[in-house]
């Protein structure tokens, strides 16, 4: 899958996550800016990222990442 | 969980306040709650506990959890954090699990001594790892057998307990499945109670047993009868021709007649609702020798070739019970569309194409959840039966007051006492129409009632007659505060409308507001969506409104001196059926 095809689907999941149409991701975007993005959000998010892309991260991979980037180039990876 | 962020709550008629508190991460389990709760008409105000902090918030009365007076309690207590604690208890393994039921019990004895909560108490999801294997189970202090044998402690301990109720937790993991049941990742990131696909069920649970201690229980089921009851249609194959017998094609029609008279003897209601000519579709409960539902089983038996929403009507005026309290079944989708579509209230589920699944679809809803279980369910269905022989006599007898008088009716009115609180409480929860203040008071409620007799004069009322026992059928609860004695609750089983049971039990409250010293007896009616029956109630009886409210709801003042006795035609008896001189209720 194209980056730009995974950048847009997990925009998709962003809005619906955190019920707000508004949300354009970068690559550096952190939890810090987004409101509702805490840690249990975030474990949401996850689960909402394996479940649209059929794909599985460990705990490590989950507790490591750093910004939207790696959040994206770690799917890509998944998806091979 | 989307849809808990934008729930319409506009057709709830009541609100319940629910604490949840967990050694797991719930929070989903508040959205959905929320939602789950309005789609049955409950507005579900949820109070979500600090993480692992269920001890801490109990035992502290000056707690959060407290100020939040919560009606229901739900307790989820996690396999992962129970597994935890149990390695760390190497040094006295025997002992684990009774620590674990005693801490369990303390918890319920402080919320007792601290609010009249209903306690939703989930139990132990099985854990799939297992230290012998099969051998397991010979090994006492073995985690899968020390969460066994939990898991039978938490039920006995709450069988003893009325306000504590079950959450069977287990269940639904057994049911999805334990391999799928949790995510040991999501455990590992956030203390997760399970994985999060399963989280609705969880919520649907205690959203059931939530509406169940709301007064949302359903009190019977409308069967059909050609294809759902049986194999066949009665009118074209006749009773020979009919599939109904434990093998071949009969055994699931069978195995549903069996399943259905099990929930009539324990209370719910058979009703039968067929296209068909009467008598061609009696035969078969009178007659055919592999029938299990008999024609006594039936409380009300309807067929003819009137439109079935009209017919689930007049079943419904029958046996005066609300239209959500029933479920209709029927294999034809064209008639459970009707009915959805004529009558949405009433509960009608898919059946399945093959009659061999309709028992698990049936069940698989969850439809008959109970928070009581007493005499009077076992005997409610002959309870009906007595009643529709009543009704032949009325129709017999011209004159109302001969008929009255015909029933020989005996009264009973006394004091709430531990015996009957379980049906009192049942009664509290279930009565809708005639009931002038809809208070739901729980099991605490009425045993600190019982422990205030200068504070509370809490009456129920049982009745009984040629035709048999109707059991208690109404409950009065007053305060005297002179000048003036306040009915703070009055309601009765719409089973006995008619009979004057009300006229007695008012004369008795007048007594006893003369007995107290009291001028006036003062009684409210708060409206709700279905006890507009009652809103002339104490009219009736002479009450003068003190205050009308926007809402419908009215307070009325009953001056003591010009009150004129009713007319009764039921004697007053203690319990050993003596007749009342004075039984010392008041």
């Amino acid at each position: 899958m194209e980056r730009g095809e995974i950048e847009r689907q997990l925009t998709e999941i962003f809005r619906e996550v955190f019920d707000d149409q508004s949300i354009v991701i970068r690559d550096d975007m952190t939890a810090a800016d987004v409101k509702e993005w805490d840690s249990f959000n975030h474990i949401n998010l996850v689960v909402a990222v394996e479940r649209g892309f059929r794909i599985r991260f460990t705990t490590k991979e989950v507790n490591n990442l750093a910004n939207v980037g790696e959040f994206v180039s770690l799917i890509a990876s998944k998806l091979g | 969980m989307k849809e808990g962020r934008r729930v319409d709550l506009s057709g709830c008629t009541r609100t319940v306040r629910v604490a949840l508190l967990s050694d797991a991460t719930v929070n989903q389990l508040v959205p959905l709650l929320t939602v789950l709760l309005a789609r049955r008409g409950v507005r579900a105000e949820v109070y979500l506990g600090e993480y692992d902090a269920t001890e801490l918030e109990v035992f502290n009365e000056h707690s959060d959890l407290y100020a939040f007076r919560p009606d229901v309690v739900v307790i989820l207590g996690s396999t992962n954090a129970l597994r935890l604690k149990y390695y760390g208890s190497a040094e006295n393994r025997a002992g684990f699990g009774d620590e674990v039921a005693a801490k369990i019990e303390s918890l319920w004895r402080a919320l007792a001594s601290h609010t009249s909560a209903v306690v939703l108490q989930a139990n132990y999801v099985l854990p799939y790892e297992r230290q012998f294997g099969n051998f397991d189970h010979k090994v006492p202090e073995s985690l899968y057998a020390t969460v066994a044998a939990l898991n039978r402690r938490i039920a006995e301990m709450a069988q003893g307990q009325a306000q504590v109720l079950v959450n069977d937790v287990e269940a639904l993991a057994s049911y999805v499945g334990r391999k799928h049941w949790c995510d040991e990742r999501l455990w590992t990131l956030c203390k997760a109670f399970c994985s999060f696909e399963h989280l609705p069920l969880v919520a649907q649970n205690i959203a059931d047993v939530v509406a169940a201690t709301a007064g949302q229980v359903v009190k019977c089921v409308v069967l059909d009868l050609d294809n759902t009851l049986w194999g066949g249609v009665i009118g074209d194959d006749g009773p020979e021709g009919i599939a109904i017998g434990p093998y071949g094609d009969g055994e699931p029609f069978h195995r549903l007649q069996f399943y259905l008279r099990e929930l009539k003897r324990r209370g719910i209601l058979l009703a039968v609702c067929s296209k068909n000519d009467y008598e061609v579709a009696i035969e078969p409960f009178r007659t055919h020798p592999e029938m299990v539902l008999r024609e006594a089983d039936i409380a009300v038996f309807v067929a003819n070739w009137d439109p079935k929403p009209d017919n689930i009507r007049s079943i419904r005026e029958t046996l005066n019970i609300g239209l959500d309290a029933m479920v209709f079944l029927d294999d034809n989708p064209f008639e459970r569309n009707l009915v959805r579509e004529a009558l949405p209230e009433v509960i009608v589920p898919e059946l399945p194409e093959d009659p061999s699944d309709y028992v698990r679809a049936i069940a698989e809803l969850n439809l008959f959840e109970a928070t009581s279980f007493s005499e009077e369910d076992r005997r409610r269905a002959d309870l009906y039966r007595d009643e529709a022989r009543r009704r032949e006599l009325a129709t017999s007898c011209t004159d109302i007051t001969a008929y009255l008088r015909s029933l020989d009716m005996r009264i009973v009115l006394a004091r709430f006492d531990e015996f009957h609180l379980s049906r009192v409480v049942q009664l509290l929860q279930r009565s809708n129409q005639f009931n002038l203040t809809t208070r739901r008071y729980q099991i605490a409620d009425c045993r600190a009632m019982m422990e205030a007799p200068d504070t509370w004069v809490p009456w129920y009322l049982k009745l009984a007659d040629k035709f048999g026992d109707n059991g208690l059928i109404s409950v009065v609860i007053l305060k005297p505060e002179p000048p003036d004695l306040r009915v703070d609750s009055w309601l009765m089983s719409c089973r006995v409308l008619g009979r004057g049971v009300e006229a007695y039990a008012m004369n008795r409250v007048v007594e006893l507001a003369r007995q107290h010293g009291c001028d006036a007896v003062v009684g409210e009616y708060l409206p709700t969506a279905k006890n507009r029956m009652v809103k002339d109630f104490y009219q009736r009886f002479g009450f003068a409104p003190v205050e009308e409210r926007p809402d419908g709801g009215a307070v009325w003042r009953l001056d003591v001196s010009t009150y004129a006795p009713q007319d009764v035609y039921m004697v007053g008896v203690t319990h050993e059926g003596g007749r009342r001189s004075d039984d010392g209720a008041g």
